[in-house]
């Protein structure tokens, strides 16, 4: 698409203008945030998130560029912010391999890079910080086990499965109901679309006349299964469950009464600004930080979740 | 008998029945046979089907509307919006929305017209714009019915009536709300291309613009209007898709443009313009759907779905050929 490269060439030249002209005149920190894609609401609330850390501290300058799920484009904001001679970057690589050299070029720059969300190859940057998929998916798989008493037939309405959060949610499930009588009965990969997940929704409403519950790797995709089953008027006799649990989304979704349980995924953002502000007093932070995951049922969602074990 | 076999409208109905055939071959539990599954076939194909009288108008007059899906996603955000958080009455909601997907497609329609682009760089452009506006009205999150107040905590609306009166049924089930907008929008494009002189306005410039002008038929007007039609249809679809999700989804209808057009040409609409019409359409976008419905039904891995869509949808453009080659 020449003309969306165009327009968003002339903002980040702009965006570039700006970087150097704070960095020139003031005291500012300024911190460079790559994100690879704003067109998911998780990473939307991903920046929401850094933003509002970076907010309490007024020393702090955050710079976003989004490269709209492009791996070049990404690269070239990387090689943007190191040219703009930024203090710290933030990167949410969109895949591991092609940016493993940006990144490390970034970081051989004497630039503090942290890592956030999905990993990159070998150890050129500061620190990474992520959530694990696969724990998230078994967790989600002993909570069902649990409610359902280890028996039950359930439908799994799957992620983008190329995709490694896809793979891990599925594999972690099926670890979190090993051993039990439960049955996988249908499957289908809807894309971490709700239009989708509908119709896949029906689909297995249409074949099974008993489904006892519904996992679906996001919040979305419970969602529309939800408006599937409540559509034939079986929403009552299937519990849902969903994964990321966005305060708009999965979180509305259970204390409305939509999902039985939400699992966070959580975006990290926070715990940036975090390691940022420690790079900045000179403290040691570690290579890895794994992020913990909460729990959202209907009897803890208005207080917050529960944290998992 | 053998000039009606070979007229469009029976070839079309052939792939349809090609596509039939497999789901009575692969029946997947007899979940085929039931009326539900017949019912939400046609509900999936409705939307996008309703993009596609659209574009079977661009298409008739010779040109191409890339930007139905994102005008789709813009209308479903506004329409989400006006509805849920702004708390509009249904009728201003809708006309408004209407008015916004005319206001796009008559744009697109003027680039092409007035400024002479080519429809596929004017509704590219359209397209594009009309998604980055989704996502700026929209703040880049879904509109539903969380709504955020000032201090950040969220509050729960009510889905609106009007939400739930599109995405409802008639005929004791039978038969979803949003099929029979598509159908009435059939019936429409249906009348206006038959018995319209700007239907058949439509035809002769997409068959040979240069001999229509010189014929005295207003060019440009009909084409605009062709386009400005087209973003009447998807702000329609716009509504109808933020009706069943609950919610306006500023990425809603991504790559909807696509199986719009594929639904208009497995129909035996030319591409090329001034040969095809809405009920090649109509079996099209059943054509389409019903494909969906039976590989969904039983259960066919992604990668085998992509595959034989593809193979499916070159047998039933072949089915179309008016010549054997």
């Amino acid at each position: 698409m020449p003309i969306s490269r165009r327009s968003f060439s002339i903002a980040a030249a702009g965006s570039l203008l700006a970087a150097c002209s704070t960095s020139k005149e003031g005291k500012k920190f300024t911190v460079g945030m790559s994100q690879c894609n704003l067109g998911e609401p998780w990473r939307v609330q991903m920046n929401a998130d850094v933003e509002a850390a970076a907010a309490k501290h007024p020393e702090l300058k955050v710079l976003f560029k989004d490269a709209q799920n492009d791996t070049l484009k990404q690269r070239a904001h990387i090689e943007e912010f190191v040219s703009a001679g930024v203090d710290a970057l933030i990167v949410t690589p969109k895949e591991s391999q092609p940016l493993t050299e940006p990144i490390a070029k970034a970081y051989q720059a004497k630039i503090p890079v942290i890592v956030l969300d999905r990993a990159v190859v070998g150890d050129q940057f500061t620190t990474f910080i992520g959530a694990d998929n696969r724990k998230i998916g078994r967790a989600a798989g002993e909570w069902l086990k649990k409610k359902l008493n280890g028996n039950g037939r359930i439908v799994e309405l799957k992620g983008l499965m190329t995709s490694i959060p896809g793979q891990d949610r599925n594999q972690g499930f099926r670890d979190g109901i090993a051993g039990s009588s439960i049955e996988v009965i249908f499957e289908a990969d809807m894309k971490w679309l709700e239009p989708d997940a509908r119709k896949e929704m029906e689909s297995a409403l249409a074949r099974f006349p008993k489904i006892d519950a519904v996992y679906a790797h996001n919040d979305p995709g419970a969602h529309g299964a939800y408006l599937a089953a409540q559509a034939a008027g079986r929403e009552k006799d299937i519990v849902f469950v969903g994964i990321d649990a966005l305060p708009q989304e999965g979180v509305a979704y259970v204390r409305q009464g939509i999902l039985s349980a939400t699992f966070q995924y959580p975006t990290g953002g926070a715990e940036a600004i975090d390691a940022v502000m420690k790079l900045r007093a000179a403290q040691t932070i570690p290579r890895q930080i794994t992020l913990g995951s909460r729990v959202f049922t209907a009897e803890n969602a208005a207080g917050g979740g529960e944290p998992l074990a | 008998m053998k000039a009606a076999l070979q007229s469009p409208t029976a070839r079309a109905l052939l792939a349809l029945l090609i596509v039939l055939l497999i789901g009575v071959i692969f029946p997947a539990d007899d979940a085929f046979y039931r009326l539900g599954t017949h019912r939400d076939a046609l509900r999936q194909a409705s939307v996008t089907g309703i993009l596609a009288c659209g574009m079977t108008l661009v298409i008739l007059s010779g040109g191409i509307d890339l930007a139905v899906g994102s005008i789709l996603g813009l209308t479903a955000v506004c329409f989400a919006l006006f509805s849920i958080w702004w708390q509009w009455p249904a009728w201003l909601a809708v006309l408004a929305c209407l008015l916004i997907g005319t206001a796009c497609g008559l744009a697109s329609g003027l680039l092409v017209s007035l400024l002479r682009l080519q429809p596929f760089i004017a509704t590219l452009a359209m397209m594009v714009f009309a998604r980055g506006l989704a996502k700026t009205v929209s703040g880049g999150v879904k509109v539903a019915t969380a709504v955020k107040n000032a201090d950040g905590s969220f509050r729960y609306v009510d889905v609106p009536d009007s939400f739930r009166t599109l995405d409802s049924r008639l005929l004791g089930g039978n038969l979803s709300m949003v099929t029979v907008i598509f159908l009435a929008v059939v019936a429409v494009c249906g009348v206006l291309l038959t018995r319209h002189v700007w239907g058949r306005d439509l035809y002769a410039i997409g068959g040979n613009e240069e001999a229509a002008r010189l014929s005295g038929v207003h060019v440009r007007l009909s084409k605009t209007l062709a386009y400005a039609g087209c973003g009447l249809l998807a702000a329609i679809a716009g509504m109808c898709q933020a009706a069943q999700e609950q919610q306006g989804d500023p990425e809603a209808g991504g790559g909807y443009e696509l199986n719009a057009i594929a639904m208009v040409v497995i129909g035996g609409t030319a591409l090329t313009g001034g040969r095809g019409g809405i009920l090649l359409t109509l079996i099209g976008a059943a054509t389409i759907g019903y494909l969906e419905k039976i590989l969904s039904l039983n259960a066919v891995p992604e990668a085998s779905r992509l595959m034989l869509t593809g193979v499916i949808i070159v047998a039933a453009v072949l089915t179309q050929r008016r010549k054997r080659y």
